[in-house]
């Protein structure tokens, strides 16, 4: 988590596009919350009859962590949808961005709770450590 | 039902594998919520999956329960998720991202 799925119609990513819109993707995000980058899914998915499209030829859709403000948010889906109309030529009213929050305590990641943001930093610690640990009882 | 999606990188898990997780998973639905789970199993395909702007071995399996939950209890179903998910599959703790969320509140009149 954050997890960000994009639905597009046929065509309108290509391969190519994908690893460098999931790359702005991963910055992006990181650089607006402060979070890691290995907490960061991308998925695409071609004309996904579960997912919106709402009429544009791409809908991002990320659900974040709760209890980011407003302007991260509008910053996170202004950049995205920059990113995805640099990478793919898409004008930018074909292209929708949108996130929805999820509260850290229901989502586990790594076998831990994910931290509430801004305990970023101390929950890796500790999630590390805890690994460690792991694999030295295990060797 | 108890709307449960999985979200897998394609090739990664067998179809038997994949229908000895939903039993287990259903099994825990009924247990925990008293309904079985109701699956919406998406492979993101080859080269359409990225976790940390890598290609990804990540799973997502995300339910929602029946009634907003304590955290007392959600956090134990969730270690169990997880434990499904890396027995069956084989995968590491690092590999699976569980979420059991609270059902949308009812809005209008």
């Amino acid at each position: 988590m954050p997890l960000y799925t994009t639905n597009y119609v046929k065509g309108a990513i290509s391969e190519e596009a994908k690893p460098k819109i999931a790359a702005d993707i991963t910055r992006i995000h990181c650089d607006v919350t402060g979070a890691p980058a290995t907490f960061v899914h991308a998925f695409f998915f071609e004309e996904s009859s579960e997912l919106p499209l709402d009429g544009q030829s791409a809908f991002l859709f990320g659900r974040i962590r709760g209890g980011r403000t407003d302007a991260q948010k509008a910053q996170i889906v202004n950049e995205m949808q920059e990113s995805i109309h640099t990478h793919t030529g898409l004008p930018l009213d074909d292209i929708k961005v949108a996130t929805a929050d999820t509260p850290a305590k229901w989502v586990m990641e790594g076998g831990d709770l994910l931290p509430e943001p801004g305990e970023e930093a101390a929950w890796l610690a500790a999630h590390e450590a805890k690994l460690a640990a792991a694999a030295k009882v295990s060797a | 039902m108890t709307p449960c999606l999985c979200l897998v990188q394609e090739g990664q898990i067998p179809d038997e594998v994949q229908a000895s997780i939903r039993n287990a998973l259903s099994a825990l639905s009924e247990r925990a919520f008293g309904h079985p789970a109701e699956f919406s199993w998406r492979e993101v395909r080859s080269g359409s999956g990225f976790t940390a702007a890598k290609p990804s071995t990540a799973s997502i399996v995300s339910l929602v329960a029946h009634k907003a939950l304590s955290q007392s209890e959600r956090v134990p179903l969730l270690e169990e998720v997880c434990d499904i998910w890396m027995r069956e599959t084989n995968c590491s703790i690092d590999e699976v991202v569980a979420s059991i969320n609270d059902p949308a509140p009812v809005t209008g009149d």
